[in-house]
């Protein structure tokens, strides 16, 4: 991406800024060279970008600049008081009580009240709130922060590492493999509109085999901007299963960044689930670095009302012998915009690379858009790459087939929809995650049935 | 594969090496000074003697120009190119004078029969009637003659230069020009607006079906010199034109610049096809010299029912930078875009189309072919988007690519936009599109699966192929054998 230098700044762009230069002295990891150097860099690569903006092609169809109009101070954690039906609240009862490890962050803010540290550490899985880290950051933690899949085009990204606050980051051990997913809780407070900025790391060593459930709900804030980033290193033979539920506040603002890096022989199957926010971009950069792996980067998204849901993703195939595979089914009705970027890039020498890409939308209401731009671009010549992307709405023969057999209109045409964004949820391994999918589906198109 | 092994061979013969066009004429020729600036328009509106209204809208389009930028986001590296050292106008000296074939100079009606196209009216093809083509050939920036002018006339139709057309029709070229691409369009289509030669014009009256293909032929031959052509196409209500295009150049070191404009109009329930083979000189094996194509081609379907057909063989140019599109303006309107884009030694080629569904019930199609050999990088650059009342748009787009070594890239870049519902859109770029069932009846015939896939896939091929008109067809089977095995999106 090749970008000019900023020549002035929005409001907006200078509020980050300057909530950089306010914060800096009392940021976790403040006094440590590692990490102030990192957040010094990042800060630059930032002033250097600016927000990004249509005329940037990664962001044509989601102008950041121009949405972002004021940006809200910083969260602070005031131990805002959570109980399990706070949580069953904000996630869906489904989520909250998935049988899992369960990490509840709130306001970036590991609470161990809530979490299940002691069951994963004796599982085989290192535990440490970011907050904590940072400020003596161990020497595994520094190996990999902000170099999994590292850039230094993305001014999201930027600022995420020059301003996180909280997150979590674990370690799983050599050859462990668990009997449960780990869920990552992220929930904001309930106060006057904030920022927060948070970031999770998760090292999988060779040959473990984790699930991996991010979750991100609203206790109740008003106007949150929240800017989340998960670096992932999936090891030599090891695999990772990722989700990611997103059921934000109907005003929030979602910034969603994984950084992703495959070894040898490697797994990785995530999926998003996107509901909630009024605003959101989901961004994915995976690389294999190692030969013989594999991956799934799958999705579904149910946006009504003015929501805007943007999914960009960048797979790059580095070396040969991987495999990759991206499927994305969006419904939007009223006058919400659906976004798919999806970007394949096959290197010199990447023979035997497999690279398959799908996105549908369906369109349920006259003023819904769907905008797709699915990528290519390859310089191997032993490749099977595809991509395919189809926009519409539900099919009139399907509907009176069902009406014929005495199925309603309204239930006919939520049948279909279910089963459209059904297919994306099959993608998940997880059957309690699976079936939360389904269950938060059909809750959403009650909603318009009424 | 056989028929990969067949692909591969065929492509490796029209390699960069053995470019057959690439000999020059030596004609006497009068040239613009070098450079652009007010006076270069005016010497070559002056030279033309255009009314005033046409001078003016060039210098508009000149003094819009010069506040322009190049345009940056096309996937392709060329140094930057000095508009000042540019000769903008050259035409050979003899062809000023009354256009009859007779007063042609020899020198030129022998360039032209070198390069295979015969400006002597007479049948092509023996025995065939139907396959009369009417030629107008422009040689660097002027149109040298057309034929079977008479022939056309009698049924209505007008075929002639941009510049005469000016001068007999004006009310017609006033009316079309720069309405489909304003002259605001983009930094080469303005720079096309300001310093503009020649090209072709056509009009073909009400109910008319043209009584034979059309054809212009473009030589860039004079050494530094732009060919800037513009050609203009009408359909009225109901007619039919079909309309091809063939370009070459000779061998030259340097780069040359070709930016042309093209304008399809197409009214209520008129049909254009439009079929480009493009040969231009595309540099040596090293990547020397070779002709910059930038060309801004759009069809506008005005009408209700009208269709617009784009077929294109890009095989030449360094760098190709062209779109051809449809503006689907017209309720039931329908375009169309079939493209086969060859690069070899170190050609760039960015191309692809722009479907823009306004009107109700349109649809379109799209079926592309990339096929990138030696060091050369081969881009896909397609738009399909349809608008708030556009209501049951259709869209099918179909782009394959196939990678020949892996020296050289093939990229796919569409872009799709969907804001009405009941638009349907789809989109892919595979490999593995031949069906099960065809492959089955192969087989079970005897065919080994070879054999089987050979023959499917050149049968596909064969079917994009005849969107090309017959005269164009036997020429570009020559010029190329396609296969979809192995390809990749």
């Amino acid at each position: 991406m090749e970008l000019p230098a900023q020549q002035f700044r929005t409001k907006a762009e200078q509020a980050y800024l300057d909530m950089f230069e306010g914060a800096r002295k009392a940021l976790p990891g403040a006094r440590d060279p590692f990490v102030s150097g990192l957040r010094s860099k990042a800060i630059e690569t930032y002033a250097r970008l600016g927000l990004p903006h249509r005329r940037i092609e990664a962001w044509k169809y989601t102008d950041l600049r121009a949405r972002l109009t004021d940006v809200h101070p910083l969260l602070s954690a005031v131990g805002v008081p959570v109980g399990e039906a706070d949580l069953a609240q904000a996630l869906a009862a489904a989520v909250a009580g998935l049988p899992s490890y369960r990490l509840v962050m709130v306001e970036g803010d590991l609470r161990a009240d809530l979490s299940d540290i002691s069951g994963l550490k004796a599982a085989g899985v290192e535990v440490v709130s970011l907050a904590q880290a940072l400020e003596k950051p161990p020497s595994w933690l520094k190996a990999v922060l902000g170099k999994v899949n590292p850039r230094d085009d993305d001014p999201v990204l930027a600022l995420n590492t020059a301003l996180m606050t909280g997150g979590a980051a674990l370690r799983v051990r050599e050859g462990v493999t668990l009997d449960k997913p780990i869920h990552l809780v992220q929930l904001d407070g309930t106060g006057e509109p904030a920022s927060t900025v948070t970031r999770n790391v998760v090292v999988a060593q060779p040959g473990s085999s984790i699930t991996v459930a991010e979750s991100f709900g609203s206790l109740g804030i008003r106007g949150l901007q929240r800017n989340a980033v998960t670096e992932l290193l999936v090891g030599d033979k090891a695999a990772i299963r990722h989700v990611k539920i997103e059921r934000e506040g109907d005003d929030a603002l979602h910034l969603s960044t994984w950084l992703v890096e495959l070894g040898a022989d490697a797994r990785y199957d995530a999926f998003q689930f996107s509901i909630g926010a009024a605003v959101i971009r989901n961004q994915v950069y995976a690389r294999f670095a190692g030969e013989g792996s594999a991956l799934d980067i799958s999705g579904a998204f149910l946006m009504r009302g003015r929501q805007h849901c943007d999914t960009t993703l960048l797979v790059e195939h580095a070396v040969p012998r991987c495999t990759s595979r991206e499927l994305f089914k969006g419904v939007l009705d009223g006058e919400a915009r659906g976004v798919f970027q999806g970007k394949i890039i096959v290197s010199p020498g990447a023979q035997k690379t497999d690279g398959k890409q799908m996105a549908g939308a369906l369109l349920l209401s006259e003023t819904a858009e769907f905008d797709s731009k699915p990528e290519l671009e390859i310089f191997a010549d032993d490749v099977v790459c595809g991509h395919g992307s189809t926009s519409g709405q539900i099919d009139e023969d399907l509907l009176f087939y069902l009406e014929a057999r005495g199925i309603p209109e309204a239930q006919a045409r939520a049948l279909l929809i279910q089963a459209f964004v059904g297919e994306a949820f099959e993608r998940v391994e997880d059957e309690g995650l699976r079936n939360a999918f389904a269950a938060a589906s059909a809750e959403w198109l009650s909603v318009r049935l009424d | 594969m056989p028929a990969v092994q067949e692909t591969v061979a065929r492509v490796r013969e029209i390699d960069v090496d053995k470019y057959k066009y690439g000999f020059t004429t030596d004609i006497e020729s009068v040239r613009a000074p070098k450079g652009l600036n007010e006076e270069t328009v005016r010497f070559i509106s002056a030279k033309k003697g255009e009314p005033d209204w046409l001078l003016d809208w060039r210098l508009e389009a000149y003094r819009r120009w010069i506040t322009m930028q190049e345009p940056t986001w096309a996937n392709v590296v060329h140094p930057k190119i000095d508009f000042q050292d540019l000769y903008y106008y050259s035409a050979p000296k003899s062809t000023e004078g009354p256009k009859s074939l007779a007063d042609v100079d020899p020198e030129l009606l022998e360039t032209y029969a070198k390069l295979g196209i015969p400006l002597a009216e007479q049948k092509l093809l023996a025995g065939v009637k139907e396959s009369r083509v009417a030629v107008d050939a422009v040689f660097d920036s002027v149109s040298v003659v057309t034929t079977f002018k008479e022939e056309l006339a009698k049924a209505g139709v007008i075929f002639c230069s941009v510049s005469e057309a000016v001068k007999t029709h004006p009310e017609l070229v006033r009316k079309y020009l720069g309405s489909v691409v304003p002259i605001t369009d983009n930094f080469y289509a303005t720079l096309n607006s300001a310093v503009f030669s020649d090209g072709s014009f056509v009009y073909v009256p009400p109910g008319v079906r043209c009584p034979m293909e059309l054809s212009t032929y473009f030589r860039i031959n004079a050494e530094n010199t732009g060919q800037f052509e513009r050609t203009l196409i009408i359909a009225d209500k109901g007619a039919y034109v079909s309309y091809l295009e063939g370009c070459t150049a000779p061998m030259r070191d340097e780069n040359q610049l070709h930016a042309a404009v093209v304008e399809l109009v197409a009214l209520d329930d008129a049909e254009i096809k439009y079929s480009t083979v493009q040969n231009w000189y595309p540099g040596d094996k090293h990547g020397k010299g070779g002709i910059y194509n930038f060309v801004t081609k759009r069809g506008d379907c005005r009408g209700a029912r009208a269709k617009i057909s784009w077929t294109q063989v890009e095989t030449g140019s360094a760098i190709t930078w062209k779109y051809p599109s449809c503006i689907l303006r017209g309720d039931g309107s329908r375009g169309e875009f079939y493209s086969i884009a060859i690069s070899n030694g170190y050609q760039q080629v960015d191309s692809g189309t722009k479907m823009i569904h306004l009107g109700k019930d349109t649809s379109s199609r799209i079926i592309s072919k990339g096929i990138a050999a030696g060091h050369s990088n081969n881009t896909y650059r397609g738009l399909v988007s349809a608008h708030r009342r556009a209501s049951n748009a259709r869209n099918f787009t179909n782009c394959d690519s196939l990678l020949i070594g892996d020296k050289c890239g093939a990229h796919t870049v569409p872009y799709i936009e969907a804001k009405n519902a009941s638009a349907t859109f789809e989109h892919e770029a595979t490999t593995s599109k031949i069906s099960d069932d065809q492959l089955f009846y192969c087989l079970s015939r005897g065919l080994s699966a070879e054999e089987a896939v050979a023959l499917i896939v050149n049968g596909f091929v064969r079917d994009v192929l005849q969107h090309l008109p017959m005269e164009f067809m036997a020429e570009t089977q020559k010029l190329i054998g396609i296969s979809l095995e192995g390809s990749v999106g």
